[in-house]
């Protein structure tokens, strides 16, 4: 593995008096996309401006490419970002907003104009040099902001919560357009979302943060598919989370009954938290069932049915399926053993206030 | 088609009314500012003439300079901090922010006369003599707040992200500054710019209280005016500064709305083009109309400081009580410089002279407050050997001047005069009312509400003791009684209790009789002509004797120019200069020489320069102390709340 690009070694950071980050290490690897995904409140933005110069960490150091740049002005590194609202300069022309940082490096005019066409074509804009800024849409003006940046030939693109003012259309449209530019350009993208669908859909690698701890750090399929602890579980996608008793390696118990799993290694008559995923539980005839239960609910979602089946201990199962059971059906609930995770309880008082708070 | 309904005439004419209530005296004053006579109530025809006597004031040029200089570098500075500040508040937390906002805004809500006292207080507490400077720092004080709360709404608007957007492509927080943040807020500056300068163009009371010697802005300039009776050349004036600060206010209010007229919606580049040029368009107007200010101001600020002057005579005189060439006179024969300034009353001149804030060298007080001032310590001797042409002054007035200067040495008389009873012959014919002839007849039943009286203590006592034979000067309470009990009794033929209206009222033909100051007669005596009115206004000195008044020159004891302060006494002592000085003040001259060199018909006028005898029975006002001054003004309470 190469060496990387951008290291944060210890970062801790107060406002006032609460610890937004709390000894936080991360190493991003070049040409990579990266995504710190998290609720409000959890740290990533913080950890995106730390990287950007925007605010100083109180302790520990950000290295970029072997330096250390923790007291480099933002003006000084080689990265740019694109800011949530845009931040696009309402005053200037499209041309003029994009021509800013060449125009501050004091390149020639010539190299300028050039760049402006080339960024406008990227991003399927071209023709857009004079208009103002207040006569485009939303997307249009997103696009305006990364032309901007990429410009600069950065190393490394910040994009702190790009698509969080567009609407649900346009922000799967701008998903694709990002992996297709983050392809062409061949740079590093470092990706700040609360949308975990967004980050599952692009990045290469996802950083899952809360109360400026990182819960997990992973592939899109690790994230979901090997959730490591009941946050991650909660936030990436809908999930069952139940109190299960290991009883021995690949048999857990839920709710009173024996399930087959794949996990081992968690000892003999252990307490354990069990994830399944609504989409992984079949529902069948009561008797075939390992759980019995009756449906209480449901939902029609296009792709698939929402039900709810609650169970005698009085658990109630998310369940998607595009098959429909009506309410108050008896159903009989199946789960292949390779869909169950497994999952220590939290260890710690700390880690158990790792909640959700969303 | 709407139907114009009564409801609606009825707002309509509510608002017409509420506007006419506003407008009416403003637009009075820039009416009368056109008419071709000083009257005030009678329409002579228009006339540009008040405008050209405007320009033509050195008075009215240099404070108009002062107005400008002041009000563009105040302006200037205190956008500068209060767009700092601004950008300051902007970035602290919500609590800490609104509590400065609260603050900022209470100099705003704060009276100024408060802020006017507190700030003279400051300036003299730490020793800062009173002068343009503290003008200025004064101005500016009171403009940052104005500046902060344009500037803030602006700040508000723009996003926090572009300017960190800026830092992000590369550039220095300066750069960033001025690149992005700057012209998004500019035209919250310019508002708070145009906003600070009408302030200060407009201010009157802060700078009153602040200034010093010699510098004069206009508000301050037309007041001082004012005690002479208004010059029409001053309703000129007012009603050019009317019309800027009208000018200066729309271009405040239109500004920033202009900025906004693109649609959201401008997807034209042709739009966005034409936007930008007529920004830029108004962005040059705006450039070169400074510039021109600055330029013009500059330029005669230069030219009016560029000698330097080493050579200095701080002059406090009243105002409208020289001839502004005899001052260019002095200065060219002398090489001394002479800062020159004006008050209105003896009262305000005092404190001022007393707590040293300025440091004049050469006053000009009346006679009571003469004494007031010798007795205090706070004159000084002149060196008569210094001031030769005292042999000018007429003996008999330096005798009288004994009576506040007993020893004659502090004082030089300037000019002087009586108080009298001006009648209107025609009234007095058609009315059968008798010519008056004595205080006394101010008693006379027949005059019924046809008495204007002095609305000022002495004065009014003065009336009344002299109709009884006592002296206008008594302490004893017995005489002071009974004349409270006079006037009171003489209250029902009273039409007025006025100061300056007497003359315009009697111009005016309101009333048939008015005690009247002798020095307004020249002045009276060519309105009548020049208003081609069918009656004459006549003076006479009542036979009980009056108030004789002397206006005398004298050295504060803090004078830094003693010796200047003596050339500027002789100089005016001198016949050539004591004759354009009585021609442009029109009160009477002590100065026996050039009395002289008048026209036979003016040194005969018996109004102006009365017969000696008619002066045997006349006293000069003595400062009587503070208690019987108090005892004087109690009674007279009495007697106008009666």
């Amino acid at each position: 593995m190469s060496q990387p690009l951008i290291d944060l070694q210890h970062i801790s950071k107060k406002f006032d008096d609460t610890l937004v980050l709390d000894d936080l290490c991360l190493s991003v690897r070049e040409n990579s996309f990266v995504t710190l995904l998290g609720p409000s409140g959890c740290g990533k933005t913080t950890t995106l401006r730390i990287i950007g110069g925007f605010e100083s960490p109180d302790t520990g150091n950000v290295i970029f490419a072997g330096n250390d740049i923790t007291k480099l002005p933002p003006n000084k590194r080689q990265l740019n970002t694109v800011f949530q609202k845009y931040a696009l300069f309402p005053h200037m022309s499209i041309a003029e907003n994009i021509a800013f940082g060449l125009k501050i490096k004091k390149k020639p005019k010539s190299y300028i104009d050039d760049k402006i066409r080339y960024a406008l074509k990227l991003v399927n804009l071209d023709g857009f040099e004079h208009r103002s800024v207040d006569s485009l849409s939303g997307g249009q003006q997103q696009r305006i902001a990364i032309a901007r940046a990429i410009v600069n030939e950065p190393k490394v693109l910040l994009l702190d919560e790009p698509l969080g003012a567009l609407d649900l259309k346009l922000r799967q449209d701008m998903q694709y357009e990002l992996i297709r530019l983050k392809n062409e350009l061949g740079i590093t993208f470092i990706y700040v979302t609360h949308d975990q669908e967004e980050a599952l859909t692009m990045s290469d690698t996802i950083v899952v943060m809360n109360q400026g701890y990182i819960q997990q750090m992973g592939s899109p399929e690790q994230i979901y598919n090997e959730p490591e602890n009941a946050f991650v579980a909660d936030f990436i996608g809908e999930s069952n989370i139940v109190d299960g008793l290991m009883i021995h390696d690949e048999l857990v118990e839920i709710c009173g009954a024996k399930f087959a799993c794949v996990d081992k290694g968690f000892g003999t008559n252990q307490p354990v938290d069990v994830v399944i995923r609504p989409e992984d539980i079949d529902l069948v005839r009561p008797e075939n069932g390992t759980l019995q239960g009756v449906v209480t609910h449901l939902i029609f979602k296009g792709v698939h049915y929402e039900m709810e089946v609650t169970t005698p201990d009085g658990f109630e199962w998310l369940v998607h399926s595009t098959d429909m059971a009506p309410v108050g059906e008896k159903v009989g609930i199946h789960v292949d053993p390779f869909d169950i995770q497994i999952m220590n309880k939290p260890a710690s008082e700390d880690e158990e206030a790792v909640g959700v708070n969303e | 088609m709407k139907r114009y309904s009564l409801k609606q005439f009825f707002q309509d004419f509510y608002l017409a009314l509420i506007l006419i209530f506003l407008y009416i005296p403003i637009l009075t004053m820039i009416v009368l500012s056109f008419n071709n006579t000083k009257s005030r109530t009678l329409w002579g025809g228009f006339t540009l003439k008040w405008y050209e006597q405007m320009l033509q004031d050195q008075a009215i040029l240099n404070a108009l300079n002062n107005t400008l200089l002041i009000a563009f570098v105040s302006a200037l500075i205190a956008t500068v901090i209060g767009t700092a500040s601004a950008i300051g508040i902007n970035s602290m937390k919500k609590l800490p922010r609104t509590v400065l906002m609260g603050i900022n805004n209470i100099p705003i809500l704060n009276s100024e006369i408060v802020t006017g006292i507190s700030l003279m207080l400051c300036f003299i507490a730490f020793g800062i003599s009173l002068g343009f400077k503290t003008v200025l720092i004064a101005h500016i004080t009171f403009n940052i707040p104005y500046v902060i709360l344009s500037v803030m709404p602006k700040l508000r608007q723009t996003s926090r992200y572009t300017y960190e957007a800026a830092l992000d492509l590369g550039a220095s927080p300066l750069q960033a500054f001025f690149k992005v943040v700057f012209p998004d807020i500019l035209p919250g500056i310019l508002s708070g710019f145009l906003m600070a300068f009408t302030m200060s163009l407009d201010d009157f009371i802060i700078t009153h209280f602040t200034r010093g010697a010699g510098i004069d802005t206009l508000s301050t300039l037309i007041y001082s005016e004012v005690r002479r009776g208004i010059k029409p050349s001053m309703y000129a004036l007012s009603a050019v500064i009317f019309v800027t600060v009208l000018v200066l206010l729309l271009i405040t209010n239109f500004t920033p709305e202009n900025n906004r007229t693109g649609s959201p919606q401008g997807n034209d580049a042709a739009l966005v083009r034409k936007r930008n040029r007529s920004a830029r368009i108004r962005k040059g107007v705006l450039g070169i109309a400074s510039a021109a200010v600055i330029f013009i101001v500059g330029f005669s600020t230069y030219s009016r400081y560029s000698v330097s002057h080493s050579n200095e005579l701080y002059v406090y005189n009243w105002g409208e009580y020289i001839d502004e060439s005899v001052i260019e006179q002095f200065e060219e024969e002398t090489g001394i410089h002479v800062v020159y300034d004006l008050f209105e009353t003896n009262e305000e001149m005092y404190p001022v002279i007393e707590a040293g804030a300025v440091q004049y060298d050469a006053v000009c007080p009346s006679d009571y407050m003469i004494q007031k001032m010798a007795e205090n310590g706070l004159l000084a001797e002149i060196n008569f050997d210094n001031v030769p042409n005292i042999k000018n002054i007429d003996p008999q007035f330096l005798e009288m001047s004994r009576e506040f200067d007993p020893e004659n040495k502090y004082s030089v008389p300037y000019t002087w005069g009586t108080v009298g009873i001006l009648y209107n012959t025609k009234l007095i014919k058609e009315r059968n009312l008798p010519v008056p002839e004595r205080w006394s007849d101010l008693w006379n039943p027949a005059y019924e509400k046809e008495i204007l009286m002095q609305d000022s203590v002495r004065d009014a006592f003065m009336v009344a003791l002299k109709s009884m034979g006592y002296s206008m000067n008594t302490e004893n309470p017995d005489e002071l009684e009974l004349a409270k009990q006079k006037l009171i009794e003489q209250k029902p033929l009273v039409q007025a209790y006025v100061i300056d209206q007497v003359r315009d009222k009697m111009i005016g033909g309101e009333a048939a009789v008015g005690v009247i100051y002798s020095g307004e007669m020249l002045y009276i005596q060519e309105e009548v002509k020049n208003q081609n009115l069918d009656f004459s206004l006549e003076y006479v000195i009542p036979e009980e004797g009056t108030n004789l008044w002397i206006d005398s020159w004298v050295i504060p004891a803090n004078a830094r120019n003693k010796e200047n302060a003596e050339k500027w006494i002789d100089f005016l002592c001198r016949p050539d200069i004591a004759l354009k000085n009585f021609e442009y003040i029109t009160y009477a001259t002590p100065n026996r020489a050039a009395k002289e060199l008048l026209e036979p018909e003016l040194r005969n006028n018996q109004a102006i320069f009365p017969d000696t005898e008619k002066l045997e029975g006349c006293e000069v006002y003595r400062y009587l102390g503070d208690e019987t001054d108090a005892v004087y003004n109690s009674l007279w309470k009495e007697v106008k709340s009666n």
